[in-house]
């Protein structure tokens, strides 16, 4: 057996869908070869960005600040990070140390927020309450409105985020079978912005499988936090993806015609569907809402803050 | 003939079964999904069919978990 593409004997990596044997150099070369080919092909860069990367420590957030990086050497961007620290013990801190030791290393611009800090109680806190309404819930709403004020503080044009290809694919089909058509036209590698206040999201690895970009990060060696979130349970996400995994054995290539399909149709369901947002404002802390008050706000007030 | 095993806490050395023992063959004995680890034999990344050989030093790395 020999790499594909260099003929070296020591291979790292057979492709599934197209029958590539590859070696550790040339996969690592083909990962970021694809990254950097969906930021061009989608345009989510524009020179003199300044892009926030939600920097978990996790392998998807490394990856994505790696490939980031090479645009930055060539002076192209500006990169910042941020780090949200939900307060989960036995968890949180190793990713948020990561982080750290990753901004400190390439000399970048970064914080942590934790949720204590910024609300003044912890997720594990949250969850000692009665009729909570589960970890995650709280957890992605907190965490991106913790994100999108960073973004504003540091003067971000752009947020980047590690959604890898099982991602946006298992974001894809779980609206579909929900019939969630709003969330459905806001996938994709770039969001559009409904308020001026919400800072522009791009997706890089939106075409890289899960377990490459895992590949990757071992293959470089770079330092990511491997670990299960305590919370982490059956969720329907959960179970889309196990079936989506399971077809992929048989049909290697199902990810990516699925992505496919969803960016041919999704202009057309955006146009159709299209939505007035709302361009009110949250009368609690003036954040884009088009309630009263912004998700995160009516949680803390249900949360007695 | 023996290997070594690492493996999250585990350390320990294991009787090679059959000749062409593969990474494969040791993932499924241990029920874990090959979609969710990436193997090391010796220190070096290599694929799932890569044969175990008498002394190796075979690692397993968890690359994907829930949440
Ligand atoms: S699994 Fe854990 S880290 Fe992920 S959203 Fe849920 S609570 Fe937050
Ligand atoms: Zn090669
Ligand atoms: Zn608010």
């Amino acid at each position: 057996m020999q790499c594909s593409k260099c003929g070296n004997p020591k291979v790292i990596y057979k492709r599934e869908q197209s029958g590539q044997i590859l070696c550790k150099d040339c996969f690592i070369e083909s990962i970021e070869k694809k990254a950097i080919k969906t930021v061009k092909k989608e345009k989510l860069l524009d020179k003199g960005d300044k892009v926030l990367v939600a920097l978990s420590g996790g392998k998807d957030s490394v990856t994505t600040l790696e490939v980031l990086n090479s645009f930055r050497e060539r002076n192209i961007i500006d990169i910042c990070a941020v780090t949200v620290d939900e307060g989960i013990a036995n968890y949180r801190q190793e990713g948020v140390d990561i982080a750290i030791r990753h901004a400190q290393r390439l000399g970048i611009e970064h914080k942590v927020v934790s949720l204590k800090d910024e609300y003044g109680i912890t997720l594990d806190e949250i969850m000692q309450r009665e009729n909570h309404k589960g970890s995650c819930t709280y957890c992605g709403v907190f965490r991106r409105t913790i994100i999108n004020k960073a973004a504003r503080e540091m003067g971000a044009t752009k947020i980047a985020t590690g959604h890898n290809l099982d991602d946006e694919v298992q974001g894809i089909i779980m609206n579909y079978l929900e019939g969630n058509t709003d969330n459905l036209t806001k996938l994709g590698a770039k969001s559009e912005s409904q308020a001026e206040e919400f800072t522009v999201k791009i997706k890089p690895l939106r075409e890289i499988p899960e377990r490459e970009i895992g590949l990757y990060v071992v293959a470089k060696d770079l330092e990511v936090h491997f670990d299960s979130c305590p919370y982490a349970m059956q969720s329907f996400r959960g179970e889309v993806s196990e079936l989506i995994n399971q077809l992929t054995e048989k049909h290697p290539t199902i990810k990516y015609s699925t992505l496919r399909g969803y960016d041919k149709i999704k202009n057309i369901l955006k146009d159709e569907l299209k939505k007035d947002y709302a361009h009110g404002r949250c009368s609690r802390c003036g954040e884009p809402a088009s309630n009263e008050l912004c998700k995160a706000c009516s949680f803390l007030e249900e949360l007695g803050l | 003939m023996t290997f070594i095993l690492k493996y999250k806490q585990l350390n320990e050395e294991r009787d090679i079964p059959h000749e062409n023992y593969t990474i494969k063959d040791l993932l499924k004995e241990l029920e874990l999904s090959a979609q969710t680890m990436v193997s090391k034999q010796n220190g070096e990344l290599v694929i799932e069919d890569t044969v175990i050989q008498d002394g190796d030093e075979i690692q397993l790395v968890q690359i994907i978990y829930g949440g």
